[in-house]
């Protein structure tokens, strides 16, 4: 049975943690003397919202059944973009309900790509809230609740199992609690540190902690619509943000372990870490080849920055950009939509299909062409020593199956609602289709074609706005937990 | 606290979903995979993959921070190896499950103490003295003593005749059934509180409205010279006194059964199907006790031996559904007192529906011991029942503590807790809301669902 009364009460917690937040941007906007009052209506509703949760469920058992922590992170994710999309509609920055809600859930989902064509006319504080909700999305609305509720105490293990990303799970700690406390304490102290790199090369404050926001959460929001090659033009920024995506892009779980623990062997022999490894360094040396021997605008030690800097922001799918890479010569744009689709590794803050499940589908692989030539052979497939058993081996086929229909799918559904034909870009060709399709369910943000980091999706209709937001919310979520609510059983009794 | 329990059998499980409710940290280890897959996305734990008497294992799982290291694996000697590692390895304390009664012997505590080996539990001894409680009176379910047992806790079935029964069991002169507990507190003083009620496999705190039902197992705090009004508002007059006990089966449990039972009955009988176990049985028990070699499913010998002459049936075969069957048929045949060793969890509810009284379940049991341990720090002594999520603990009241500073009523308890009984200077007396509490009380409280933890600021 689902117990709709702890639903109300837990759904109502979280509204107050919302509430909090925009509490800190409307903050932000005093603090820059912007006279905008925009986040005080949403942060009312929020607040009354929450009451009435808690209210409803304050008589409800604590037992918490697992559908219920799938329907509360289904429902937790939408009803924050519901909520979140209003300061942007009431400063008037965005006119329509389609355009805010793709832009907030863009956030949420920590994808990046927005439908705001001039960012630096915005004011601070509605800046400061997109980073924000790329920060707190980047690292899971439930996961950040359970690290800061301290008496949370009610199912944190269906929670944080509808919400965790990857298909193996390492605990750093017995209690998810404490856990989520140390794992999000990597994830600030990560932040922290980036803010203040990005100010030693010469960002200013407010630039430096959105840009950190941004990065840590692998999100790709940024305070200015140009591109970052043009508007700093410093490659100290662009090398530090490397480093930062690169380091967001590894499973904190691993990270708690090499900083706190010591544990480097442990670090480098970690399956995952290593698959991660080869492909950004594979990925990147064809694309610093072809740019170094086919682009004459580009020497080598700016084909290295930019190929790192593509391929990383791409793979740990944050999507910012130095430069155009959908310029970039033709054969590079197979390698560039593969790293969008693979993503980094699970248990960090990036989004796509992980590290960790290429990893095991290349030991599945190996496994079926040993089994060729020994038939007899019993073969387990081991992940870091450990045997990983068939159950998971089987969920991955599932996830592989789901997400290759949700690809395509979603390109059809994208391809057929088409754009404005009196739009600055009237053609919507079948490959644009499909990479806003792939960036939006891999969570990366810029497409391809026109649909790159130069623009902004402002000319998609409002159909499909809605479909890339569906998009990334089961990108996010890794497709089970939203697609389990549209099965039938799932709503049979018993 | 941390808290490593090796071996993810029930044992280990239960306890883990115990420790873990009460927000300790528990890291559950097993060698088998299959074991631990479940619990680890149902519980708020840790689970790892180690063979527990592995070093390497042990220091993976850091049990040098360990609070406590609970060997609960089903190999014996593999608990005694892999605790003695664990306190080697720094553990603070250690915990081992034993199968053996001579490890128990007070004079070996020491022994083990020097091992590395706190506490030993061996749960056959902990079921035999439940089933010694239980099987005291016919019309009592169990039975808790305090203070000398001049303060009582018991549970009684407010019955009504089961329809697979077919002699029937009057329920004609219960008194309480249909009465709120407010009216029965009017009419018939405050000679007993009523501190809890089981009904549909629930556990409640009851308030002056709740209604006593038929089938209700109600459980009653009194002193020492109100029982016999219990028993006959309760209806159960006609009950007879248990003086002879038939034991079916003649395992390890049975014999350490056999020993408690012989000091409260005036004849225990034993029924074992194997003539060689038969023979063993005869140098392990005293020559009090009389030994019969057959099924304990033969109706002939039961006619003969058994249901006219005795007053408690305790089956404690190894097989579940032989247990619960001979049980059945002996409530039958007018035996009150029944008593069923089940061994699966997944029967435990079936079992409680067909009325028998006392089911004895040896790993809950271990693992209510071992908790209760745990709790013993704060608390003098704690009683765990094992039907119900309840807590009955006795609490000595400190000087300058919040309870003795206003009356019961006014204290505010957390729900679920209700007091029952106290005594004071050696006195033993019932507690209602207008009692104020002095320093030195020893009061005895009834807790529903983990709430004893948030007593302790209450007494402190």
């Amino acid at each position: 049975m689902v117990n709709w009364q702890l639903i109300a009460k837990i759904l109502g917690f979280l509204l107050f943690i919302e509430a909090g937040l925009m509490m800190l941007c409307q903050v932000v906007c005093w603090l820059y003397g912007e006279g905008i009052h925009a986040f005080i209506p949403p942060i009312a509703a929020a607040l009354l919202l929450g009451i009435v949760g808690v209210i409803v469920g304050r008589k409800a058992g604590k037992k918490m059944g697992r559908k219920d922590g799938y329907i509360i992170v289904s429902i937790v994710w939408v009803l924050f973009t519901l909520i979140g999309m209003f300061p942007f509609l009431l400063d008037g920055h965005v006119s329509d309900v389609a355009s805010a809600f793709f832009e907030t859930m863009s956030g949420f989902t920590s994808t990046g790509a927005t439908i705001i064509d001039d960012l630096d006319s915005m004011p601070k504080g509605l800046l400061f809230w997109r980073s924000l909700t790329q920060w707190i999305g980047g690292i899971g609305i439930v996961f950040f609740t359970i690290a800061i509720l301290p008496a949370f105490g009610m199912g944190e293990v269906k929670l944080f199992a509808a919400e965790a990303t990857g298909p193996l799970h390492d605990k750093v700690h017995p209690r998810i609690s404490m856990a989520a406390r140390w794992i999000g304490g990597v994830y600030v102290m990560l932040t922290i540190l980036c803010v203040a790199a990005l100010m030693l090369c010469g960002m200013n404050a407010f630039d430096a902690t959105n840009y950190a926001l941004c990065t840590t959460a692998t999100g790709g929001y940024g305070t200015h619509s140009a591109l970052l090659g043009d508007y700093y033009n410093s490659p100290a920024i662009e090398y530090v943000l490397i480093f930062f995506m690169f380091v967001s892009g590894i499973n904190y779980t691993l990270i708690y372990y090499t900083i706190l623990k010591g544990k480097l062997k442990k670090f480098f022999a970690d399956a995952e870490l290593r698959a991660y490894l080869i492909i950004v360094l594979g990925a990147s040396l064809i694309c610093t080849v072809s740019l170094a021997l086919g682009d004459p605008m580009y020497d080598v030690e700016a084909s290295v920055r930019h190929s790192l800097f593509t391929v990383i922001s791409l793979q740990t799918t944050t999507g910012l950009a130095t430069v155009d890479y959908t310029l970039w010569p033709v054969q590079l744009m197979p390698v560039l939509l593969f790293v969008m689709f693979a993503g980094a590794c699970s248990g960090s803050t990036c989004g796509g299909f992980k590290c960790v499940r290429l990893s095991i589908i290349y030991r599945v692989l190996k496994n079926e062409f040993t089994h060729i030539l020994h038939p007899r052979a019993i073969t387990p497939v081991r992940m870091n020593g450990n045997i990983v058993p068939n159950s998971i081996v089987q969920t991955l086929l599932g996830f592989v199956a789901l997400f290759v229909c949700s690809l395509f799918l979603g390109a059809f559904v994208l391809a057929l609602s088409g754009v404005d034909p009196n739009d600055v870009h009237p053609n919507f060709d079948y490959y644009e289709a499909f990479g806003i399709a792939m960036s939006s369910i891999s969570n990366v943000g810029p497409g391809m074609g026109y649909y790159g980091p130069v623009h902004s999706w402002a000319i998609l209709s409002p159909l499909a706005k809605y479909v890339c937001s569906f998009l990334m919310l089961i990108g996010r979520l890794e497709i089970f937990p939203i697609m389990l609510l549209f099965t039938r059983s799932f709503w049979k009794k018993g | 606290m941390k808290i490593v329990i090796a071996g993810a059998g029930a044992v280990g499980t239960h306890l883990a979903r115990m420790l873990s409710n009460d927000h300790q940290d528990v890291v559950l280890i097993d060698a088998d995979e299959n074991k631990l897959l479940r619990w680890g996305n149902e519980l708020d734990i840790m689970t790892l993959v180690r063979q527990p008497t592995s070093v390497n294992g042990m220091r993976d799982v850091e049990v040098n921070h360990a609070d406590l290291f609970i060997a609960v694996t089903p190999n014996e000697s593999e608990n005694l190896a892999c605790a003695m590692l664990a306190k080697q390895l720094g553990a603070r304390q250690t915990v081992a499950r034993v199968d053996n009664y001579e490890y128990m012997k007070p004079e070996n505590i020491e022994l083990f103490k020097k091992m590395g080996i706190e506490s030993l539990i061996y749960p056959e001894l902990l079921a035999a003295e439940d089933i010694m409680t239980s099987s005291r009176y016919s019309w009592v379910r169990q039975m808790w003593e305090f203070n000398n047992g001049e303060l009582l806790l018991l549970s009684v079935k407010m019955h009504d005749a089961h329809p697979i029964y077919e002699k029937e069991i009057s329920n004609k002169n219960n008194q309480l059934v249909g009465h709120t507990l407010k009216e029965i507190g009017v009419t018939y003083g405050h000679n007993f509180h009523v501190v809890a009620i089981k009904r549909d496999g629930e556990t409640i705190c009851p308030h002056g409205d709740e209604q006593i039902l038929p089938r209700d197992l109600v459980f009653f705090m009194t002193t020492k010279e109100n029982l016999t009004e219990i028993r006959h508002l309760t209806g159960k007059d006609d009950y007879p006194a248990v003086k002879n006990s038939l034991l079916i089966g003649g395992g390890k449990l049975s014999v350490r059964a056999c020993w408690k039972l012989e000091t409260i009955h005036d004849s225990v009988k034993i029924i074992e199907p194997d003539k060689k176990r038969t023979e063993e049985l005869q140098s392990l028990v005293s020559p009090k006790t009389m030994i019969l070699e057959g099924e304990g499913y033969d109706v002939d010998l039961l006619n003969d031996e058994g249901y006219g002459s005795t007053e408690a049936l305790i089956a404690l075969t190894d097989n579940d559904q032989q247990n619960i069957l001979a049980c059945v048929a002996a409530r039958r045949r007018g035996i009150h007192k029944t008593i069923a060793q089940v061994e699966n969890l997944d029967y435990f509810d079936m079992a409680n529906d067909l009325d028998i009284g006392t089911i004895i379940n040896k790993k809950m049991i271990a693992a209510s011991h071992i908790y209760r341990m745990l709790l013993k720090g704060d608390v003098d002594n704690v009683k765990m029942l094992t039907i119900g999520n309840a807590d009955v603990a006795e609490f000595v009241v400190k000087a300058g503590s919040q309870v003795t500073k206003k009356k019961v009523m006014d204290l505010r308890f957390p729900r679920g807790v209700n007091i029952g009984g106290m005594s004071r200077e050696g006195k033993s007396m019932l507690v209602n809301g207008s009692t104020q509490l002095q320093a030195g009380d020893k009061v005895v409280v009834f807790c529903i669902d983990n709430t004893l933890r948030k007593l302790d600021k209450f007494f402190k």
